[in-house]
């Protein structure tokens, strides 16, 4: 049994299919790569999964049990995490005070309390490198450390799928081998599913298994890294020639 | 040790506000329970303006229903005015909740005009049912049986109970999971709920507390002032007066909104005392040097340690 399954997937916002007949399955344990252009609806399949928006057609299944219809309160405490692709913070609050709302609230939230929610806090603060800055107040921290924070509260949720909008954006070369290492570590020693949504092909082929490809809301391919970048219509839609022979040749 | 400091200093103005009655007379004793007083609603507002965000600018709908249940309670039923008070605040509270789900899933303006809306209909139902609520004419309560001098004494020290009450009910909320939760959804509501706060249950139970207290300050000041009407219980100004103070001690903090009414009351009672027709101006000054200067509060100020370099920092930015 996948850990998360869509069954015949859409989201029509008037008109538009913004997500269109899309059947996919996540497996416990793997990295899946969702990539596609601008507009493909891979957000909008996120904010579908998370219960943001409301389904036009089609089933959602996590661990089994189906989701589509919950509220997103619901869905997250379910163990369904995400991280968002415009970084969403907290600005009243202290980079501990965000992360502890994850802690407070995700996964095994109602168990803890004040303080042990806090301690919590510390261990992903920690996790994520920011100890320095735990008492920083969110505007006057930068945009990579941003990232970072949100990942910390995404992982204090206890989640078991974890979808992680484009976090590599906006990051320099540095940051984003940092943030492959950390991606990396949450699936491997944290054990945690993962949803990767990416522009940053270097990240999503090192970091996927599986790399779905959406094009105007429409599944176009589902296969291994390799694959994908042979593939026609992928080239086509969305990685462009010279992407494809540029690897040719340092392949 | 700070704390143990703030802890000694807060006790010794309470201390003081308790032997104050025997050192002031009449007319004092009336301008400091009506601190008390607006300290009480302005808590109140902050449960749901400060920690959540809301801007319920109709929360003196509460105040009024206190206030006519109040009445209602001891002229039709025999109520003791405190059981009249009492009820009230249920009741408040459970027009909160009743009106809460659906008036809730509005954001920012809508919201605030919504509550406003409300504010006038209940108003216009105690003006319209005149048979049982007095309608505009008004109502007069039954009058304490005792000394006036007692009887306002009383009042002093039931609303400094309920000040007290409200400073303790905003310092648990700030410190607990409910903080968290209305802080999270004030700062990114959607955010919030993909953290898995159950948002609309959060913020009702926010406005819920905060008509709570709202109504039993409305059913006390019946009782104080044993006149009301529809204009005067169900009065905007009283909200916005404490909006103003909110903003002015710093919004969302525990000890920012009470600050806010002590300034803003004392700086009413003394000064626009002497200037009635002008008042109104020197209110829109402070509203506008509020918002501008010191959007955060004063209480932000104090904890920049340089107060007065922070004031000059911010009037600075302002102008470029």
């Amino acid at each position: 049994m996948a850990l998360l399954e869509g069954k015949d997937l859409s989201k029509l916002f008037g008109a538009l299919a913004a997500v269109d007949q899309v059947d996919f399955q996540i497996e416990a344990g793997e990295v899946l790569g969702l990539i596609g252009p601008n507009g493909a609806g891979k957000t909008t399949l996120v904010n579908l999964v998370t219960g943001v928006y409301p389904l036009t057609r089609g089933e959602l299944y996590f661990e089994g049990r189906r989701i589509d219809g919950l509220k997103p309160a619901v869905i997250a405490r379910m163990g369904i995490a995400r991280t968002f692709q415009i970084v969403k913070p907290f600005p009243g609050m202290t980079v501990r005070e965000n992360v502890v709302v994850g802690a407070l609230f995700g996964k095994g939230g109602a168990q803890r309390n004040i303080k042990t929610a806090f301690e919590e806090a510390d261990r992903w603060i920690e996790f994520v490198h920011l100890q320095d800055y735990r008492n920083a107040s969110v505007d006057r921290i930068n945009i990579s450390f941003r990232k970072r924070m949100d990942l910390a509260k995404a992982l204090a949720m206890g989640p078991t799928l974890l979808m992680l909008d484009e976090v590599m954006a906006g990051l320099n070369t540095k940051d984003i081998e940092e943030m492959m290492a950390l991606v990396r570590r949450i699936n491997r020693e944290l054990k945690i599913t993962l949803l990767v949504i990416e522009h940053v092909m270097k990240a999503v082929m090192g970091l996927c298994q599986r790399i779905i490809v959406l094009h105007h809301g429409r599944k176009i391919a589902d296969a291994t890294p390799q694959e994908i970048v042979q593939d026609e219509r992928v080239i086509e839609a969305y990685l462009g020639e010279r992407y494809a022979k540029a690897r040719q040749r340092s392949a | 040790m700070k704390n143990k400091k703030q802890l000694l200093i807060a006790v010794l103005i309470g201390l003081g506000f308790v032997i104050l009655p025997l050192l002031i007379e009449g007319y004092w004793i009336r301008v400091i329970s009506s601190i008390f007083m607006y300290g009480v609603v302005t808590g109140a507002l902050n449960i749901i303006a400060g920690f959540a965000g809301y801007a319920a600018f109709g929360n003196v709908v509460f105040f009024g229903i206190g206030a006519y249940s109040t009445a209602m309670l001891m002229l039709r039923v025999g109520f003791p005015w405190w059981g009249g008070c009492v009820i009230g605040a249920i009741l408040a509270a459970f027009f909160a909740v009743v009106v809460g789900f659906p008036v809730l899933r509005l954001r920012g303006h809508y919201f605030a005009i919504a509550t406003l809306g409300i504010n006038r209909a209940v108003e216009q139902i105690a003006l319209d049912w005149g048979s049982f609520t007095g309608g505009g004419k008004g109502i007069t309560l039954p009058l304490p049986q005792m000394e006036i001098q007692s009887f306002y004494a009383m009042i002093y020290f039931i609303l400094f109970g309920l000040l007290l009450v409200t400073l303790l009910t905003n310092f648990a909320i700030a410190r607990g999971r409910l903080g968290y939760a209305l802080r999270a959804i004030r700062d990114d509501e959607d955010a919030a709920e993909a953290s898995g706060i159950f948002a609309p249950s959060c913020k009702v139970i926010a406005w819920a507390i905060s008509a709570f207290i709202t109504g039993l300050t409305g059913g006390v000041f019946a009782y104080w002032f044993s006149f009301i009407e529809p204009a005067t219980v169900f009065d905007i100004m009283i909200a916005v007066k404490a909006f103003v103070m909110m903003m002015l001690g710093g919004a969302g903090t525990v000890m920012g909104p009470v600050l806010g009414a002590f300034l803003l009351e004392l700086i009413s009672e003394t000064v626009w005392g002497q200037f009635l027709t002008i008042h109104m101006l020197i209110l829109g000054t402070i509203v506008i040097g509020v918002v501008i200067f010191i959007p955060r509060g004063m209480l932000h100020l104090f904890r920049q340690r340089f107060s007065l370099s922070a004031l000059i920092r911010n009037i600075k930015n302002q102008s470029i």
